[in-house]
């Protein structure tokens, strides 16, 4: 069991850790802890960094948000779907206690096997949890004694491939009578072909494939030699279509083309009551209770039922081989330097022979001891910053000589990327990762993965950008909304966002606005608000209408405590005096925009009244509207305001 | 209609000055509201204003635009709608629309060129708030200000005829608003046009009867 409970931030998606990059995210995915589904585990998001796959539960994610560390996985799987099976990718965890001697195929290990019913999906599915210390699930086949009808155990012993005539079989339990060894055959073969739950008797590769769940519930007992279960070298498997005989581990027949079913698959389709009747409760339970089970690490499966995981697969392969993981430990200044000389080896805007010298001087520094060895560092300090800067300079010069090139590069970088070609990617990848990086911001189109409902990627885009967008707002370190008075207008936003990306990945307004109505929805801590004049604001979430009016209020009560720089004619004591936008942006450090739409708000709602003079739009406290009766013929003798203005919950 | 708070007989030339509501030196008073709801109290403000500040005054028939009044009064009104102190003015669509709301409640007329007035003319003139056509000659400027209807004038003088026991004789309307019997009423002095229609109300019931030339009317109370 590798997955752990993970930190989300505010805008619930993993809380990164310093150097990791987001590469990929898919939603609609569920968890399976080998073959079973993770109860609360199976509607999500899945982020797929540099480090680590996290899974963010959709409906509970607080709770039931786990990742594992990319360190941890010893090989991953790709499953591509069958009918109403959808693709999986499945993570095999590290044995921590030893090295699986298991083969990886089963079509590899030698032993000779008769059956044409060995299914090479199973090949993505299962070897996974062959464990070496644990043997194979034995049969738990019958075969009906023909004398008196008793079912006897078929012997754990038997192996229906390797069984002739001279092969001792035990009698009847019951009568003591010897079956015939073609009895027990037919008895296994059938048992097998049938696959009643937890008979796995036949010797192929598909019953045979053990799980974890019957592990556990089946316990040691039922042991079986578990050499012959593997399956020979010439084991085949019959193409459904055209009968041709394909080697266990292809996945399409060789012939026709056609793709070749697993036989395991209609346990597949009924995973979940197979969950409950089977072994309820390890697998449950596995997840709080016992967080490490080193004896049988599970595999984890993830099953892409929103599509997207072709590109996740991709990306995972590309991070698996990069080890990003490994740099935490690595000395700053190497780690800065290789991934962009190393890049530029590879890539045609940049010279050679620097980069060969920086590294070697990374490698060499540590020998040095002394002022030798000081000054080694500084000068390779020196070498380092001035490749930094002649680099800089140069991507500067290149892209104003010829924007067409440093097209054709990043055309390259993405090729790169995606393509996955594996040779030399990892440092181009790096130094992609590191641009990203320092943008702080990325949840880009590219990232996210496409959904195959309709319009589903889309919003799966804008679900990811409103998040990033909820996070920008709500990080501490820029205080973006703290420096606009607690509200920026959404255009306001937009400009500071994109530029915050630094020109790359921009966001189109109408994704920005669709982003922004997303954050209600997703629950996020911060509230894109509409003026009556249609002027789209943003604001944290605990700043309402009512605390905004508040301080409007509270602030037009102290104007009648002070009297006002220039003689009024009016009663300033008891009315105040009016205040324009200007004077209210100033003071709350609203924008003289914003400053409007709140007054008119406060006014709309009916606490200020207006009055337009040579001096503008200048806004009052409501002494218009004091709330008493509606009949004018009877008008109050002497209304004290105040009084009602108490009474009406206003003072 | 409630009915008519209790007279204040005073004459118009009032020692005591009108005692303004506190809202009349508050400045955005002044200006339209866009905020329905502090739009209405306004209109209610300001029509209880111009009800009440005429009943003092005794002024039966408004100025629009503040030129006095036609009444008999010779009253300079412009500091209703306009509070020199303060500086500020209740433009004159504004005060249309506070006409306006008060002749909702039958509360203020236009006064028409002739004395029969035409309801179409008015009500086009008042709702949009435009200046009256001038070929009205002061139609759509001058407005009856009913802080009295005359359907309760109507009734002042009924109970009057009736106190005094003149059922069945004949008056003039002279009489009636300068004569020395009805002195001490409240109709004494009352804009002729104004006591016209309060009589034509009675005419309707079948009460009184209304006869003779321009300059000399007489009315009969049955």
């Amino acid at each position: 069991m590798f997955l752990k409970h993970i930190d989300l931030t505010t805008a619930l998606r993993p809380a990164y850790l310093p150097d990791e990059d987001l590469l990929f995210v898919q939603d609609n995915v569920g968890l399976y802890e080998g073959k079973y589904k993770l109860p609360n585990h199976q509607n999500g998001q899945v982020y797929l960094t540099s480090h680590r796959i996290c899974y963010v539960d959709k409906a509970e994610p607080r709770k039931y948000s786990v990742a594992l560390d990319l360190k941890d996985v010893e090989r991953f799987e790709f499953y591509g779907g069958f009918l109403k099976s959808s693709a999986k990718i499945t993570l095999v965890p590290k044995s921590t206690k030893r090295v699986s001697l298991q083969p990886r195929s089963p079509g590899l290990a030698a032993s000779p096997s008769r059956s044409s019913t060995s299914s090479p999906a199973q090949h993505q599915d299962g070897p996974p949890r062959v464990s070496p210390v644990k043997p194979p699930p034995t049969s738990t086949a019958t075969w009906v004694c023909t004398i008196c009808s008793f079912s006897n155990p078929v012997p754990s012993n038997f192996d229906p491939t390797t069984a002739t005539v001279h092969t001792p079989l035990a009698p009847c339990l019951a009568c003591g009578i010897k079956p015939t060894l073609t009895h027990v055959l037919k008895a296994t073969i059938s048992n097998a072909a049938s696959r009643q739950p937890g008979s796995p008797a036949l010797q192929s590769p598909l019953p045979v494939r053990p799980r974890p769940a019957t592990d556990v519930s089946l316990g040691p007992d039922q042991t079986r030699d578990p050499s012959p279960r593997n399956s020979d070298p010439d084991a085949s498997f019959q193409c459904p279509r055209c009968t041709f005989l394909n080697h266990p581990s292809l996945l399409s027949c060789e012939m026709c083309g056609g793709p070749l079913i697993s036989h395991d698959l209609p346990a597949e389709l009924a995973p979940q009551a197979r969950t409950h009747t089977e072994s309820p409760g390890p697998v449950l339970n596995a997840l709080s209770p016992v967080p490490f089970r080193i004896e049988s690490p599970d595999s984890i499966k993830l099953s892409f039922r929103g599509g997207g995981e072709k590109i996740f697969y991709e990306r995972l392969k590309s991070s698996m081989s990069q080890r990003k993981w490994l740099l935490q430990s690595a000395p700053p200044i190497p780690k800065a330097s290789r991934p962009t000389s190393d890049a530029h080896l590879n890539s045609p805007t940049t010279t050679g022979p620097v980069t060969t010298s920086s590294t070697s001087t990374a490698v060499v520094r540590p020998k040095l001891g002394g002022i030798a060895g000081l000054e080694h560092h500084s000068q390779a300090m020196r070498k380092n910053n001035e490749l930094v800067i002649g680099t800089a300079f140069e991507d500067l010069e290149a892209l104003m000589a010829s924007a067409k090139e440093i097209v054709a590069l990043a055309e390259t970088f993405a090729r790169q990327v995606k393509g996955a070609s594996g040779t030399s990617t990892a440092s181009e990848n790096a130094l992609l990762a590191d641009s990203l990086s320092q943008l702080g911001l990325i949840a880009t189109k590219d990232i996210v993965g496409s959904s195959s409902s309709a319009g589903g990627s889309d919003s799966l885009y804008l679900s990811e950008l409103s998040r990033t967008l909820a996070e920008f707002l709500t990080d501490d370190r820029r205080g973006v909304l703290k420096k606009a008075g607690g509200i920026m207008s959404l255009v306001d936003l937009w400009a500071v966002f994109n530029r915050a990306r630094g020109g790359v990945e921009l966001v189109s307004p109408a994704d920005f606005d669709k982003a922004a109505q997303l954050w209600e929805k997703l629950g996020l801590p911060v509230r894109l608000r509409t003026f009556k004049s249609g002027v789209k604001v943003v604001q944290s979430q605990d700043r309402t209408d009512e605390t905004t009016m508040k301080a409007l209020l509270g602030w037009l009560r102290d104007l009648h405590k002070s009297p006002p720089e220039r003689e009024v004619p009016w009663d300033w004591s008891r009315f105040g005096r009016g205040v324009t936008a200007r004077d209210a942006a100033e003071r709350f450090g609203w924008s003289i925009g914003v400053a409007e739409e709140e007054l008119e708000m406060a006014e709309e709602r009916g606490i200020l009244c207006r009055e337009e003079g040579i001096e503008g739009l200048k806004f009052w406290e409501n002494f218009i509207d004091t709330g008493e009766g509606k009949g004018y013929k009877a008008p109050p003798t002497e209304p004290d305001i105040i009084e009602v203005l108490t009474e009406a919950g206003f003072l | 209609m409630s009915t008519p708070p209790p007279p204040i007989n005073q004459p118009s030339s009032s020692p005591t000055p009108f005692s303004f509501p506190p809202e009349y030196s508050f400045p955005p008073f002044f200006t339209r509201q866009t905020n329905l709801t502090t739009h209405h109290a306004q209109l209610i403000k300001w029509a209880s204003l111009v009800l009440s500040y005429c009943r003092y005054h005794r002024i039966f028939k408004l100025s629009l635009s503040g030129n006095g009044t036609t009444t008999t009064s010779e009253r300079d009104t412009t500091e209703l709608f306009f509070n020199r102190k303060i500086n500020r003015r209740l433009s004159l669509p504004d005060i249309r629309e506070v006409i306006d709301f008060l002749r909702k409640d039958n509360r203020a007329e236009y006064v028409t060129s002739s004395s029969s007035f035409s309801s179409t003319n008015t009500s086009a003139t008042g709702m949009d708030g435009t200046p009256a056509a001038a070929g009205g000659g002061g139609g759509g400027d001058i407005v009856w200000i009913y802080w009295r209807t005359p359907e309760e004038w109507a009734a002042l003088v009924e109970s009057w005829v009736d106190a005094t026991g003149q059922r069945g004789s004949v008056l003039t309307v002279y009489e009636l608003v300068e004569g020395d019997g009805t002195r001490g009423t409240e109709f004494h002095g009352l804009d002729q046009e104004l006591l016209l229609k309060a009589l034509n109300v009675l005419v309707k019931r079948g009460k009184a009867q209304v006869f003779g030339q321009e300059d000399s009317l007489g009315v009969k109370f049955f």
